[in-house]
């Protein structure tokens, strides 16, 4: 096969077989690293110890794994919540502002990537156990009495893990801001509208598609999350990925573990689909620029 | 180009040479920190001086050891020779274990004290559940039972209790004890009694604590007044200076055993460290000095002085104070209590 084959006749694109073979590694990748293992392990839920659904029927039946499930819907949705909230201003701040300004937040955002999560987190336990800096700092200014319970609580594991996925947030509206010409606005006021008419009628609508995915990526990502419950959560705020991890390494129930993953795993494609759907729909609307 | 063909060459020898000495050697799964470093200084080390067999030592939890051990059982792949195990486990895991020959090893028909050498496993170290107090939190008054913990109007404080190990049947015990049973009527388990106490004092559970690192540093750092915590983790804690006490009794005894999996790499070389180790006098005292828990050799705790025999669990007076657990009925109801635990802790 000469190179040829692999081009288009003009010389200039990638042919379908071109194509073909540069996707292949990647494809060969998510087959036999992610596809395989995960369909080996959905196929024991049904499979062991006998062919059935009795492993999904112990979740249904158990009220435990349901209040866990949604447990875990409910804190990664405060966490993407926050997190939006927290980064839709710093993203208008990152395009507002030029030069060494938006350099300085841009590495203020991409700066903690640079440490492990591990880290992130364990600096949140130095912070918020019962003698750390910020019982210490409301004892002082007289705020409370006696150090009160930080750690190991619903708040730490949401405050934490909206400081390690926020840039996830961040990055998203901040491509979408950037994309809108600065003439919107220029022409917005000049119809009339307030500062404030203009950011819900031009610049939010326009930031859709960068707030939308940044939501769905902090919120996928918070479903699954794994380290920052375990490290900085009590048991009675054990999310499902630790649930999991449970099963698994300690009560060795791989087949009950493999029927938690499928639920998880339907949850995610559920969710997905939902966004996706909302997302086109908004882009129908003209909110695509 | 030559230098990357000799490092690579090099890089062959090296595994090939590995792979050569693998049948001089014993694969060790204990815990990590404190009791690996101390089994190597005092008998993994001395061991390979004596006969030549290498210990390749393996940190890991226990329960996450037994997950490790049972897919290393799925694949066929078996790579612990000797696995850390507790009292319930030589009942569960039975299967997973060989049989210890108590009478064929010189040094344990020697050295053993009596039930040290059980069918599938020997006592490595004793120690107990045993309740820690702060001393200047309850300086005047310190607390003396599983009772005094319930009760926080008299002992107000942040508690602590273990979420790892054998908390299925430990919290249980306490709870039955704290709520007036006797230590002889606690088995079998009355569960419902035991969770209607243990949840009394749930709310005032600061931290469920996950290893044994960890219940040391929440000792230190003051995250909690009282816990429930590992008497050999402690004991480190107090003598490192930090205000806390134990109070031995309704502490619960907690063996460390050493079994052999079977179809291990090396069975012969891990019967042969378990001879060794209960025979090996010099190891003993610093071991037991340096881990908090006393060997069941009774060439072990004796070597102390008797003020000091004192502060661990073996120690006549303390042995008596201690749970004696059922085993039998503990791994019989096994999966009831699992079941039990994780869905009262996770409400």
């Amino acid at each position: 096969m000469s190179l040829s084959s692999f081009m288009q006749p003009d010389g200039r694109n990638l042919s379908k077989a071109g194509i073909t073979l540069l996707m292949a590694p990647f494809f060969m990748l998510i087959g036999i690293a992610f596809l395989y293992p995960l369909i080996s392990l959905l196929s024991i839920s049904v499979t062991e110890p006998e062919l059935g659904f009795q492993n999904y029927e112990r979740i249904l039946d158990t009220p435990v794994y349901g209040k866990v499930l949604l447990r875990t819907l409910w804190i990664a949705l405060l966490v993407s919540i926050l997190s939006l909230f927290l980064a839709f201003p710093v993203a208008m701040a990152m395009v507002s502002s030029g030069g060494a300004m938006a350099v300085f937040i841009t590495a203020c955002i991409l700066l903690p990537f640079w440490s492990s999560v591990l880290v992130r987190t364990a600096a949140w336990a130095v912070l918020l156990q019962r003698n750390g800096i910020v019982n210490d700092l409301l004892q002082a200014i007289g705020i409370i009495d006696a150090p009160v319970r930080l750690l190991y609580t619903q708040g730490a594991v949401v405050v934490a893990m909206t400081h390690v996925l926020m840039p996830f947030m961040v990055l998203p509206i901040y491509g979408a801001l950037r994309n809108i010409p600065q003439d919107y606005g220029r022409a917005a006021a000049i119809c009339g509208a307030g500062p404030l008419r203009g950011f819900i009628e031009v610049t939010l609508p326009l930031a859709m598609p960068g707030v939308l995915g940044g939501f769905i990526l902090v919120f996928l990502t918070a479903l699954g999350y794994f380290i920052t419950p375990a490290l900085l959560g009590s048991p009675q705020e054990m999310m499902i990925a630790t649930l999991i991890s449970q099963q698994l390494r300690e009560f060795l129930d791989w087949p009950f573990a493999a029927a938690l993953v499928g639920v998880l795993t339907l949850f995610v494609t559920a969710i997905t689909l939902v966004f996706s759907r909302v997302f086109r729909f908004d882009r129908m609307l003209g909110g695509q620029v | 180009m030559k230098t990357t063909k000799r490092a690579a060459l090099l890089a062959l020898a090296v595994l090939t040479a590995g792979t050569a000495a693998k049948a001089d050697e014993i694969v060790i799964a204990t815990t990590g920190g404190l009791m690996r470093n101390e089994m190597e200084q005092w008998f993994y080390l001395p061991f390979a001086e004596a006969t030549g067999t290498e210990v390749i030592p393996f940190d890991i939890e226990v329960p996450d050891q037994w997950a490790r051990a049972e897919g290393m059982v799925r694949t066929g792949q078996v790579e612990f020779d000797i696995v850390t195990a507790t009292g319930p486990d030589l009942v569960g895991k039975a299967d997973m274990l060989v049989d210890i020959p108590c009478d064929t090893l010189e040094n344990v028909k020697e050295y053993a004290l009596p039930g040290a050498c059980q069918p599938k496993g020997i006592a490595r170290t004793t120690g107990g559940m045993v309740l820690t107090y702060n001393t200047e939190t309850y300086a005047d008054n310190p607390p003396d039972s599983w009772a005094d913990f319930w009760d926080v109007e008299t002992y107000p404080g942040p508690r602590g209790l273990p979420d790892t190990g054998d908390r299925d049947w430990w919290l249980p015990t306490v709870a039955l004890l704290a709520d007036g049973v006797a230590k002889e009527d606690l088995y079998p388990l009355d569960l419902d009694r035991a969770y209607a106490k243990l949840e009394e004092i749930r709310p005032h559970i600061a931290v469920w604590w996950k290893t044994g690192n960890q219940v040391q540093q929440i000792m230190r750092d003051n995250e909690i007044a009282m816990t429930m915590a590992y008497s050999g983790r402690a004991l480190k804690v107090i003598q490192d200076g930090s205000p806390f006490a134990m109070a031995w009794d309704g502490a619960i005894r907690d063996t460390g055993y050493l079994a052999v999996l079977k179809d291990s790499p090396n069975p012969e070389g891990a019967m042969n460290f378990i001879n060794f180790f209960y025979g090996a006098a010099e190891g003993h005292p610093g071991f037991i000095q340096a881990v908090g828990y006393a060997t069941s050799s009774t060439i072990g705790l004796s070597q102390l002085p008797e003020e000091e025999q004192k502060l661990y669990a073996t120690y006549p007076a303390n042995y008596e104070l201690l749970v004696d657990p059922d085993f039998e009925w503990i791994g019989a109801n096994r999966d009831e209590l699992r079941e039990r635990w994780t869905n009262w802790l996770l409400q």
